[in-house]
């Protein structure tokens, strides 16, 4: 009976993955060859930087009980819309001094854009967010697959890889995009908005909530943060690719809901959402390591976010107890 | 007719320490009729409920036909030979009519013993057909429902239940979504039920109506059985007065102030097609005004559209004297609207959401700096343990525990809290207390009456009548989406207001 | 006004077959070769594998359900099935395998649906996830060439109908019987409709809902055997996003998202042809191939949105008056 006491209570706390982490540390430190090295640990958090700002902003949308499948192809999209700008000698910005921060620009202006069409639909069209943001992930895609016909673009310009290059500068990055998204869900009117909107709309809208308009910034958001990731990958890879992060779309859903956030809506953090993010990269390091074929890193990550769905499932039931 | 078909014995039914029901009683023999009427929370749903199957009771006992009968599902109930219809329909829109009819229980053939069963389609539509020939509806069985009218839909439901040859069929206000024509096929098709043997429980409002149709009548008040008899031994009158009941068992609080003659809320002309019609009235300062009438009269509706959750197609509202049918909610909200709906669960709070958040949501405005909207939290904790000292919530309940952990009362006083902080000059209540224990709801009286004194205006919708009268002002009763009467203090009147919520059914069957 | 709200009801309702003509009108105009009858009976067995495959995606629909897993069942299917006839097992025997196979990821995702009641899409997401990576490890990341036998398959005909065409009309004929003959088809469309009522009802509804997720495994299944026997082949990306083509199917054929709503005959086989016109007529007027998951994208969006605005304005429609208003 205790035994069930104290795991019902864990599994109602948010850290109930930040010991799984410890504990899937500890068990790979003795089982996978070179894993419990500072050099491999810095290579570990360096590695999950881009991961954590996507799943940051998909935090923000899980929370209002919606979900963002389009995430990957935005970082697909914004990729190759900042290095076309770029590229080589011939692109329209080469050389020009203000290269860089334009093409920053221009990325997360792609990435706004593709949120706020999300979340116009979702909002005021009241479509189902998973095919809308579906059909945005196959629109997006091709759209960039389409404009640069599949061509990949390198030779970017240095400062425009250094954000994502150097590990210091990666880490600012992401703990900026953290720290604002956590204070705006948790110290802003916006943030609980969100919250309540996630739990029950109906009554959001019956207290005066500006429900729409909160969704709609949810998406916008979370489009924002998929385009600075994909400042920081473009840095990491040194080109921008139609393809680029093709097949991250279950790690960013997963990281996310493995932290905590529900996909029930009204319930998720951002430092729950990076004890996910930790647990996904430590599992592909480790099995890395371990020198398994990514397939079946496929397979075991796949199992692990059912786990990590049945969990939810598990704790949506006891909250309704 | 020695033994009696349905016999129930010293039921009771207690919910979360309330009794609902006490120690009922009541005889039904074969091809008879009985009416059950009451006020909206007199206990006839939960009873039709036990008998029905959905419920068990927690003490007392039944017997059917001289047999035990102690249903634990609707299933139970069925197979018994019970069939229980609905006020809320239970129909599948996308599916036909015979579907609906025999979801269940589809009549089968196999081509061998291994082959799949399948529906065999020529009984289906044959039985089907007889069944709403039987109803008296002269549709294909192959329509899908979605395409009837609500009579019609209610016509198949009756229809549904005959198809388990039933020997009593439970009939929940079937005539709330009729017209005068439907409602007249209705009580033929009754009538023939009747002669062909089956007994019926039939719960109404429509007084007129469960004296044309009904052999006995059962009167609940208060969960009690208040008067039980022939038909012939009652009228009108006599029944509204047992229903409504003499002695108050209720206290309520001194009103404390008077209200101003400044108008605070201008109601003119509202309409909207299928739920209200040409509705006028005015607020004043200060002043509680109660709104009466039976569920489905419109008064939510009303509430709903006052407060921009509704469409209205024409009409004003003007809120000391400034236009607002054209604001959205929040803009409402921010002109000092306030709305305690109808259904806490619903639309009312956030049930997983901790009482802390449910209570500032609202206010929250108000505490925002900046274009970010960034929160003073230190600011607004303090105004939440005042305010929570305020409404004297449950000194066990934390700020932080989900308000779904709360009781009754104490969640409908966060949902007032979560108002209350945000200064309101005008709050529509629509049943406040609903659902909550006695102490309760004397705090809350309590509160609309400091709110009033402070010179904010409240609308009361209210089912209890004694309520009503104990706490408003002045009251208007609502009937078919229309106001059909308006009370000032001096006149208040029970059986008057009973009489004004009712009489249009009496109008029409007569 | 209702009137008005009447007519676009009625409009919404028929959006299939105004799109498909809509469809037609374009690609005709643009290129002559379009109406060329070889060309017609080309969408036909083209059709083939995507109707199948959407087929079982409309009894999931029907549920209110998603089954994102179908490409990769597919690929797992068609990778086991591949892998036999390499090593020399009889065709017949391979294939029926990858049907079981079918059936089996079926069960595995109701089994995690219903038993331990993980939301469909995540289910199904993470299922696709881990049937693509199991498929990867079988065939090694190698594409496998089919002997001739099986693309012979393909190109055969039964009673002088292409063999494609004949196995697409058998199944969606068959589960079309089962979803309107059948206590249980019926059962299905009232569960989609809303599952509290149906378990109110009496109904048993996680049986029902185990039954339709296979039934769409299965589907899966013979849809991936049809696609190897057209195309001789099973590369690492075989059947990737087949399962948003099969979704797209169903609702450009008038199946709801929201559950309850929607037909295999005509609904769905008439939604796979159309998108495979699309397909087709983007070939014949050589438009660029890396616009066609634009295109079709495009086409679902609007199918969706259709079906969202017919969804909202039926419950608008039918939202019940209180008492009658005299």
């Amino acid at each position: 009976m205790r035994y069930l006491l104290v795991a019902r209570s864990l599994l109602r706390s948010g850290w109930l993955t930040c010991i799984l982490c410890m504990l899937y540390a500890l068990i790979m430190a003795m089982l996978a060859p070179g894993f419990a090295s500072i050099e491999n640990f810095s290579n570990v958090l360096v590695a999950m930087l881009p991961l954590m700002i996507v799943a940051t902003g998909q935090t923000a949308v899980l929370i209002t009980a919606g979900i963002d499948l389009s995430v990957t192809s935005v970082i697909a999209l914004t990729s190759v819309a900042g290095a076309s700008l770029v590229s080589g000698d011939t692109s329209p910005l080469s050389g020009s001094a203000l290269a860089t921060p334009i093409a920053i620009l221009a990325m997360l202006a792609t990435g706004a854009l593709v949120g706020m069409i999300n979340g116009s639909c979702v909002a005021w069209l009241r479509m189902p967010a998973f095919v809308v943001t579906l059909t945005m992930m196959m629109f997006a895609s091709g759209f960039a697959v389409w404009t640069t016909q599949s061509q990949s673009y390198s030779e970017l310009p240095a400062s425009l890889l250094f954000l994502g290059k150097n590990g210091w500068a990666s880490g600012t990055v992401a703990l900026l995009v953290a720290f604002s998204v956590h204070f705006m869900l948790h110290r802003t009117r916006l943030g609980t908005s969100l919250f309540a909107i996630g739990h029950n709309p109906e009554t959001a809208l019956v207290s005066g909530v500006r429900v729409q308009w909160a969704i709609v910034i949810a998406y916008v958001i979370c489009g924002c943060c998929a385009a600075v990731a994909s400042v920081l990958i473009l840095g990491q890879l040194e080109t921008g690719s139609p393809v680029q992060w093709e097949n991250n779309l279950l790690d960013v859903v997963g990281a996310t809901v493995i932290g905590g956030t529900s996909l029930y809506g009204g319930r998720g953090s951002v430092l729950w959402t990076f004890f996910g993010v930790l647990l996904l990269t430590l599992i592909d390091n480790s099995l890395n390591l371990m020198n398994l074929s990514h397939f079946s890193i496929m397979m075991i990550k796949g199992c692990v976010i059912l786990l990590a769905a049945f969990l939810d499932t598990l704790r949506h039931r006891e909250e309704d107890r | 007719m020695n033994v009696p078909l349905l016999q129930v014995e010293q039921i009771g039914k207690i919910f979360h320490g309330i009794p609902v029901l006490t120690d009922v009683h009541l005889q039904l023999s074969a091809g008879s009729t009985m009416g059950i009427v009451g006020e909206n929370g007199a206990g006839k749903s939960t009873l039709m409920n036990i008998i029905g199957g959905n419920l068990t009771p927690d003490s007392g006992r039944m017997q059917l036909a001289g047999d035990n009968y102690a249903p634990r599902t609707p299933r139970d109930a069925e197979s018994a030979g019970v069939a229980f219809i609905h006020q809320e329909l239970n129909l599948f829109p996308n599916l036909t009519i015979a579907d609906n009819l025999f979801l269940t229980g589809y009549p089968r053939t196999t081509l061998s013993k291994f082959m799949l069963p399948r529906i065999d389609q020529r009984q289906l539509l044959l039985q089907s057909a007889c069944l709403l020939e039987l109803v008296g509806l002269s549709v294909s069985p192959k329509q899908r429902v979605e395409t009837l009218s609500a009579g019609e839909r209610q016509l198949v439901e009756i229809a549904k239940a005959l198809q388990l040859k039933p020997r009593l069929i439970i009939l929940d206000e079937p005539t709330t979504s009729l017209s005068f024509k439907e409602r007249l096929r209705l009580f033929s098709l009754l009538d023939r039920l009747s002669n062909d043997g089956i007994a019926m429980l039939y719960i109404s409002h429509a007084l007129a109506d469960v004296r044309r149709l009904c052999d006995a009548i059962l009167v609940l008040r208060d969960g009690k059985v208040v008067g039980q008899g022939a038909v012939e031994e009652f009228n009108n009158d006599r029944l509204v007065s047992l229903m409504v009941g003499r002695e108050s068992t209720q206290q309520f609080p001194q009103r404390s102030s008077q209200p101003s003659r400044e108008i605070a809320l201008q109601v003119e002309n509202v309409s909207q097609p299928g739920t209200v019609k040409d509705i006028t009235f005015s607020l004043r300062h200060g002043e509680v005004l109660g709104l009466s009438g039976l569920m489905g009269s419109g008064r939510t509706e009303l509430a709903r559209i006052l407060f921009g959750l509704e469409p209205m197609s024409s009409g004003q509202i003007k809120l000391h004297g400034e236009h607002v049918s054209h604001l959205s909610v929040a803009r409402r909200i921010e002109k000092g609207m306030a709305m305690l709906t109808e259904s806490r669960r619903d639309d009312g709070l956030c049930m997983h959401a901790s009482v802390e958040s449910n209570m500032s949501l609202v206010v929250e405005p108000k505490f925002s700096r900046g274009p970010l909207g960034i929160l003073s939290k230190a600011r607004l904790a303090a105004e939440l343990r005042q305010m929570k000292g305020k409404i004297q919530l449950d000194r066990n309940a934390q700020l932080k525990s989900p308000v779904q952990t709360l009781s009754g009362g104490n969640q409908q006083k966060v949902v007032l809290a979560k108002w209350l902080l945000n200064q309101p000059k005008l709050f529509i209540l629509d049943e406040p207390t609903r659902g909550i224990d006695v102490g309760a709801k004397f705090e809350i009286y309590a509160l609309i009456d400091q709110l009033a004194a402070s010179g904010a205006s409240i609308l009361f919708i209210s089912s209890e009548l004694e309520e009503l009268v104990g706490v408003c002002d002045r009251i208007l009763v609502m009937r078919q989406g229309e106001l059909k009467d308006e009370l000032d203090r001096s006149e208040f009147d029970v059986d008057r207001i009973m009489h004004a919520s009712l009489q249009a059914n009496q109008e029409n069957s007569a | 006004m209702m009137k008005n709200n009447k007519f676009w009801a009625m409009l919404l309702n028929r959006t299939p077959a105004i799109l498909l003509l809509a469809v037609v009108a374009i690609f005709g105009s643009i290129s002559g070769r379009f109406f060329e009858p070889q060309n017609f009976l080309n969408i036909l067995v083209q059709s083939s594998a995507l109707a199948i495959a959407a087929t079982g995606m409309t009894v999931v629909l029907l549920t209110a359900g998603v089954d994102l897993s179908v490409g990769s069942l597919m690929f797992v299917a068609v990778a086991l099935a591949g892998k036999m006839i390499a090593n020399d097992q009889p065709v017949w025997l391979s294939f029926a395998v990858a049907f079981m196979v079918g059936l089996a990821g079926g069960a595995l995702n109701a089994l995690l649906i219903t038993r331990f009641r993980i939301v469909a899409f995540i289910a199904t997401l993470a299922t696709l996830f881990i049937g693509r990576g199991f498929g990867l490890w079988l065939t090694n990341t190698r594409a496998m060439n089919m002997p001739d036998a099986v693309t012979a398959l393909g190109a055969s005909r039964c009673c002088g109908i292409p063999t494609p065409i004949v196995v697409m009309l058998l199944v969606t004929v068959t589960i079309h019987w089962f979803l309107v003959r059948t206590p249980w088809g019926r059962q299905v469309y009232a569960v989609g409709n809303d599952p509290d009522a149906a378990q109110k009802a009496g109904l048993r509804v996680q049986p029902i809902l185990f039954a339709a997720y296979v039934i769409c495994g299965a589907c899966a299944a013979i849809s991936g055997l049809i696609a190897l026997t057209q195309t001789g082949a099973v590369s690492p990306s075989f059947g990737q996003q087949k399962e948003f083509a099969a979704i797209a199917a169903a609702v450009l054929g008038g199946t709801s998202l929201f559950g309850g709503r929607g037909n295999v005959l005509p609904g769905t086989l008439f939604g796979a042809i159309l998108f495979q016109t699309i397909e087709n007529g983007l070939v014949i007027i050589n438009a660029d191939p890396y616009l066609y998951p634009m295109v079709l994208s495009a086409v679902i969006f609007l199918a969706v949105f259709l079906d969202t605005s017919r969804q909202h304005l039926v419950a608008n429609l039918s939202r019940r008056t209180l008492q009658s208003v005299a």
